[in-house]
């Protein structure tokens, strides 16, 4: 009999192998359109991991990461825009900036909790991206804005930039995996086990001495921090920003593919994000009611697996590892 | 500019009242089943969509009225038994289950329907002289509808035997089941009575607004508005703030763009939540 971590492992190592190999692999066996969707799934799945890391493990649900996504994709398209920055410094201003709007955010939201904490998200969430629509001479409103790109990295003659697809595409895999990993660090360090401890118990967490109120600002931050650069590389991605990507419905899907793809596991968000994503473009091709699917496969995991999949999987493989009786 | 600013805020008040009727069924929902219910919109918009085919299908618009909230309540209440039962109310389950269903209402009504808004023409035409300007008949009589269907809500909550389950369901649900009500059920008819609610608002708004499957969407954040300044789970609250919201955006209009005046109320509804999270209206009504 394997072990369950044993399973796990070599199914990790297989996804990394594979998706190493992805601008090579694709075009030789599929379209290569599949190549830049794999690299959506990417930036959208370390979007979701912001609502994972607050929902999962502080026990805290955001309804309004939209907000810094969207302040990451500003941030960007500003810089490279309007103030005619390179690569690397609007990448920085792509994450500065929701990271400082998160700080501010979340020194109002943390005070409350659950629904209310749900509500205000949003509510903050609207506000900007009302004001972005309103404040067109620098967003471009509705239209948003679109830049051309700036080169990563430049030696001598040779450029390197997210113009080249292999290059964008492992670009935003490092990113990913370099963020996933140091969360993965986080949670096992004592500040992951304080996360943890307030989910499970906010009053007994404050009872042994945790300073409830600014481990979740932390975390509020760290969550805004991992939704801004989302939304930066996403930027880049399009070579544009706009503010639909502030509305609330960016905020509800994030939420869907982290609870469909299991809360509180690391890889659930990216789990549920593929699951969403490769059936959206799959059936889009075939059919154009393609929602209609998404809505009813979020109802039934719900139903039938409310840990989500990863939670089912995990469930699955206990059953079938465990001694018959 | 004073007869823009007295159109704007009778607007304002009008559209209040409609939005109260749509947001009492989301605060009676959020109350009593603990459900953040983000497909509430779409019953709005359903509204609108029964009230246009029963228009273009009949040739009248009055059997919508009646109608409407009998689809409302039966899909409410299926959809309670199917969707949310299983998962128990469990609160972030079901703000996944209800913003799944959210999408396939609005797709079922895309392919259906069809994707281009369309307008319906007032049952009842013509204007009359309001302080000096012409002011559609249609919509008064929308205010007085809101207010009728309002006032029975409240009657049928506080005087009949349903709506007592009602309330003593929501106040204490294991107690309630001991005492031999039927907690299941008051839960299914809680969560019809709902969504009738909401597309009732639908029908009586469709003159008013445009029937699009997207609807749902801008009615949405203006409920959850009225219902958290209001007070969660407080439902004269919830009227009132709709109709103050309304009110206050009819009249930031009048000077302003409708998105300033969104961010108005959005700023004053933070306010609200980080200050009195209890809602504005705490202690002025039980």
């Amino acid at each position: 009999m394997i072990a369950r971590t044993t399973i796990e492992r070599g199914l990790l190592w297989g996804t990394g192998a594979f998706l190493l190999s992805v601008p090579w692999l694709i075009p030789a066996l599929a379209d290569r359109f599949w190549v830049n969707v794999i690299a959506e799934i990417l930036i959208w799945s370390l979007f979701a991991s912001s609502v994972n890391l607050l929902f999962g493990y502080v026990g805290l649900l955001s309804f309004g990461q939209a907000l810094f996504f969207g302040f990451g994709m500003y941030g960007v398209a500003i810089g490279v825009e309007k103030l005619g920055l390179g690569f690397w410094p609007a990448l920085g201003l792509g994450v500065a900036a929701p990271v400082a709007m998160a700080f501010v955010a979340g020194v109002f939201a943390v005070r409350l909790t659950w629904h209310y904490f749900a509500i205000i998200t949003v509510v903050f969430s609207l506000i900007f991206y009302f004001l972005a629509l309103t404040m067109k001479p620098l967003t471009g409103g509705d239209d948003g804005i679109s830049f051309t790109l700036p080169s990563t990295f430049r030696f001598g003659a040779s450029e390197w930039g997210f113009a080249q697809e292999a290059f964008q595409y492992l670009f935003i895999l490092f990113t990913v995996a370099a963020c996933l990993y140091a969360m993965r660090r986080l949670l096992g360090s004592p500040l992951g086990k304080a996360f943890m401890a307030i989910r499970d118990n906010d009053v007994r967490a404050s009872l042994i001495g945790l300073n409830v109120y600014w481990l979740r600002l932390i975390a509020f931050v760290i969550a805004g921090f991992l939704a801004g650069l989302s939304g930066a590389l996403f930027a880049f991605f399009g070579r544009y920003a706009s503010a639909t990507y502030m509305f609330y419905h960016v905020s509800g899907e994030a939420v869907v593919w982290t609870i469909v793809g299991g809360a509180g596991t690391l890889l659930g968000p990216l789990v549920g994000t593929s699951l969403f994503i490769v059936i959206r473009e799959v059936v889009s091709t075939h059919w154009q009611h393609h929602s209609l699917i998404v809505g009813a496969v979020a109802i039934l995991i719900v139903i039938y697996a409310p840990r989500g999949v990863v939670g089912l999987w995990r469930d699955l493989l206990d059953r079938w590892s465990a001694p018959k009786s | 500019m004073t007869n823009t600013l007295i159109a704007l805020s009778i607007n304002g008040l009008v559209w209040g009242l409609i939005i109260a009727l749509i947001a009492l069924g989301l605060s009676v929902i959020f109350g009593l089943l603990d459900i953040i219910n983000l497909s509430h919109g779409d019953f709005f918009m359903i509204g609108t969509v029964i009230a246009w085919t029963v228009l273009t299908t009949t040739g009248s618009f009055w059997p919508a009225f009646l109608l409407a909230p009998l689809v409302g309540f039966v899909l409410g209440a299926l959809i309670q038994r199917i969707v949310l039962q299983p998962i128990r109310n469990a609160a972030a389950l079901s703000i996944v289950a209800t913003f799944g269903l959210s999408m396939i209402l609005q797709e079922v009504v895309r392919m259906t329907f069809g994707p281009t808004p369309r307008r319906i023409l007032p049952p009842i035409r013509g204007t009359f002289d309001l302080f000096g300007i012409d002011y559609e008949i249609y919509r008064l009589f929308a205010a007085a509808v809101s207010i009728l269907a309002l006032a029975a809500f409240f009657l049928f909550l506080h005087h009949t035997k349903l709506g007592t389950w009602m309330r003593a369901v929501r106040h204490d649900p294991e107690t309630a089941t001991a005492m031999g009500i039927p907690a299941q059920r008051v839960y299914r008819v809680t969560f019809g009575l709902g969504f009738a609610l909401a597309a009732l608002g639908g029908v009586v708004a469709s003159p008013i607004t445009t029937v699009d499957f997207r609807a749902g969407v801008d009615v949405l954040p203006f409920c959850f508005m009225a219902v958290i300044i209001g007070g969660l789970g407080n439902l004269p609250g919830t009227a009132a703030a709709a109709v103050l919201l309304a009110f206050l955006e009819g009249i930031i209009s009048s000077f302003a763009t409708p998105t300033v005046a969104r961010i108005a109320s959005l700023v004053l509804m933070s306010a609200v939540l980080l200050l009195r999270p209890q809602g504005l209206f705490k202690g002025l009504t039980k």
